[in-house]
């Protein structure tokens, strides 16, 4: 394979509500043991694109704690690895705050690297690439850009306010949001292959049009006067671009149908380790169809949820179809159903929860 | 500089006694609690108790354990000036091809290892204990008897001591005398194999006791002995807690069982902050299926459950299928229990698949081990 350097686009306007109140989409606990940016990031060591540079937009404190220095996703720790590109400059300004403004400010990342090609990959749309394939495809294409999409027939549930592209033939000859006025399009993945040498170009020419315009944008300007290839993945994919969608594709996971094309033993899923021992289920523990990780400690009943590391649920307490991050505890006798807590939050004894429309949540740390 | 204490691990043995665990790892590499090997204990005792050089002696079944400790990573021993060092039997310029003779010989074989680090005080650990201390606090005692030789030891009861090594000590903790398996103890104090040494005495010692043709060149049999009979200041130092030698297969299944209780091995840090490190497995979470039932156990990452367990524990990766049934067994990585499979007070050994039609150990007298190495 040629020599490929990766980024992974944490750049977006997506959030999960309370979730992402005090840490980025990239780093929402996710299955249980995950963080979001694990799968994209599992995808370039898989494919192996050993050297990565993250471009961060906000919030960087938990993203930094769960990176470390990339050991856990085998990246080579010498010749390869994780770069954490930051752009303080315009970290509070909005309009300024975008991708390309990023891998400019860090444009040293991409200068040193002997690469080829460049894929780039947003974190919050999960799927199992191999971008060796689709860096194969492109290179035989001949062309600069290729663009990633995915055939779907629930387009008015899933990937609204996303990219969809007007295809002819191979190529892409329009990018548009979708509205979800249709169930099918060809929606954009967000996943990028360019040429190195273009991608360079490219970040200049879209500072002369306009400063505020992002990658995205700059695509879309250029699709109909530069040849654009679309590649088709037929792999799974799910984009969770809201705090509904969040909830939704983790309870999805419950089925093993969905969960068994994702955790395959061909491509690993890496994420950093914690050291907690076994979860430990008591004398009045019920667990069904649920997701556990481990150090939990459970006496109650679980049916339908999705517990993280560490998780106490008290004597008698019934969590029906919940999430619940690391460290939280719910004690004993209480009753939850659809409901999100976020970590280290405590509810009390006998406290009722439930979810109507849309999953209750419960902030970090919170005492209810 | 040199380090004031280097931290050295008996990790050779064999273990007979636990049977086909043993029959192609060593018994340190055994798979303990749900998700860790009975190394970890010790190596995760030495990072908490910020002991960053630790030498791990290996002979039998060396290369399964030598690339499971690797560098110390996985205890954080990975610091510029810190390690685990792989201290296998080998061949050693002047002297040819050597197995370890002894657990004083074993150190005695690696002298130019401590040499490099030039300690004050060397401790001596077994690679085959359960158990959380905090050497420092030994150390501590160590340093402010002005001890020679500080021995571990555990209360434990009249009838159990004939199974050890009791040290027999005077009111200011000073010991007299040492006894190996007393038929008639004078003292409760039984030796857990863990001692620190003030070096300089201990590499006098393991030179002269190595001259010795009639030394068995064991710490328990001719150091202490020989110390005692120099009068050197030996000590003991009362330890209080959990602490098990997983010896048999009985030992072993009944140490999993402990963890179930709370048996003062406090697995989940809940009295003091005291990890046990331990390898990171690539596993998803574990999935509990919409029939599953699962009571008094413990269950790591990686399993998928559909039947019936109770009172088990399951390490990575074990699969049970639905309508099987798993009660007061340990189940090693790997295993699979196919539907309506039925598993009674057993051990099953890494890797082994239980046909649906299996009954294993009904009657449950014993502790069965069931393994593809038997």
């Amino acid at each position: 394979m040629a020599k490929v350097v990766g980024y992974i686009n944490l750049h977006s306007d997506i959030s999960y509500k309370g979730l992402t109140e005090r840490r980025p989409v990239a780093s929402v606990s996710f299955l249980g043991r995950y963080g979001i940016i694990d799968f994209v990031l599992s995808n370039m060591s898989n494919s192996n694109v050993d050297t990565v540079g993250i471009l961060i937009k906000e919030k960087p404190r938990s993203l930094f704690k769960h990176l470390g220095n990339g050991n856990s996703w085998n990246f080579n720790s010498k010749s390869g690895g994780v770069s954490l590109l930051y752009n303080e400059k315009y970290a509070n300004s909005p309009m300024y705050n975008h991708d390309i403004n990023n891998i400019v400010e860090n444009i040293a990342f991409l200068e040193k690297s002997k690469a080829d090609y460049v894929v780039i990959a947003p974190a919050h749309i999960i799927t199992t690439m191999n971008y060796a394939e689709v860096v194969d495809a492109h290179a035989k294409s001949g062309a600069e850009i290729t663009m990633v999409y995915q055939k779907i027939n629930n387009a008015d549930e899933a990937f609204v306010g996303s990219d969809f592209l007007r295809l002819k033939g191979k190529q892409v000859m329009e990018i548009k949001n979708n509205k979800g006025n249709r169930k099918e399009r060809n929606m954009s993945l967000e996943t990028y292959i360019i040429n190195k040498k273009t991608l360079l170009k490219l970040i200049q020419y879209a500072q002369k049009i306009s400063s505020f315009f992002n990658l995205r944008d700059t695509l879309a300007y250029l699709c109909d006067e530069r040849k654009i290839m679309a590649y088709e993945y037929k792999g799974f994919a799910r984009c969770i671009d809201s705090y509904e969608a969040y909830y939704k594709v983790s309870m999805e996971f419950l089925d093993m149908d969905i969960s068994t094309q994702v955790f395959k033993s061909t491509w690993p899923i890496f994420t950093n380790t914690n050291d907690t021992p076994p979860t430990k289920y008591l004398k009045n523990a019920c667990v069904k169809k649920s997701f556990v990780a481990n150090g939990a400690i459970i006496d109650g009943e679980v049916d339908g949820c999705i517990l993280s590391r560490n998780v106490t649920i008290g004597k008698n307490a019934v969590v029906k179809n919940c999430i619940i991050l690391n460290g939280s505890k719910v004690c004993a006798g209480a009753h939850l159903e659809n409901v999100i807590i976020d970590k280290d939050a405590h509810v009390e004894k006998k406290t009722e929860l439930i979810g109507e429309d849309e999953p209750l949540y419960v902030r970090e740390g919170d005492v209810v | 500089m040199g380090k004031e204490i280097v931290a050295m691990i008996l990790a050779g043995g064999r273990g007979t006694r636990l049977e086909a665990l043993t029959a192609k790892v060593a018994k340190p590499a055994v798979h303990f609690g749900g998700k860790y090997r009975i190394i970890d204990f010790p190596l995760s005792n030495c990072a908490n108790s910020g002991i960053d050089v630790v030498g791990v002696l290996t002979q039998y079944e060396s290369v399964l354990l030598g690339t499971y400790v690797g560098a110390g990573t996985k205890w954080g021993l990975d610091g510029n000036n810190s390690l685990a060092a792989i201290l296998p039997a080998r061949e050693r310029g002047g002297v040819g091809a050597t197995w370890y003779a002894g657990t004083a010989d074993a150190i005695y074989q690696n002298i130019s290892f401590l040499d490099q680090y030039d300690p004050e005080y060397v401790l001596i650990l077994s690679g085959d204990h359960i158990y959380k201390m905090d050497y420092a606090e030994m150390l501590a005692a160590h340093k402010e008897k002005g001890a020679d030789l500080t021995v571990a030891v555990l209360n434990v009861s009249l009838k159990e001591a004939s199974r050890f090594g009791i040290m027999n000590t005077n009111k200011d903790g000073s010991i007299y005398e040492f006894e190996e398996k007393p038929a008639k103890p004078k003292s409760t104090l039984a030796s857990m194999g863990i001692y620190i040494f003030t070096y300089k005495e201990l590499r006098k010692y393991l030179i002269a006791d190595a001259k010795d043709e009639n030394s068995k060149h064991d710490f328990g049999m001719n150091i202490i002995p020989m110390m005692l009979e120099d009068n050197k200041k030996l000590y003991a130092y009362e330890f209080a807690g959990y602490w098990k030698d997983v010896g048999t297969v009985e030992s072993l299944w009944q140490a999993n069982m402990d963890l179930l209780d709370d048996k003062e091995l406090d697995l989940y840090n809940i009295k003091k902050d005291w990890k046990i490190y331990t390898e990171d497995t690539l596993s998803k979470p574990q999935i509990i299926g919409d029939e599953a039932s699962i009571k008094h156990s413990l269950v790591t990452q990686g399993c998928i459950v559909n039947g019936e367990v109770e009172s088990s524990v399951l390490f990575n990766n074990v699969y049970i299928g639905e309508g099987a049934k798993v009660v007061d067994s340990v189940l090693m990585p790997g295993v699979l229990v196919e539907e309506g499979a039925e598993i009674y007070k057993a051990i099953i050994d890494e890797g082994v698949v239980v046909k649906s039609s299996d009954v294993i150990n009904k009657e449950a007298k014993e502790v069965e081990l069931v393994s593809d190495n038997a």
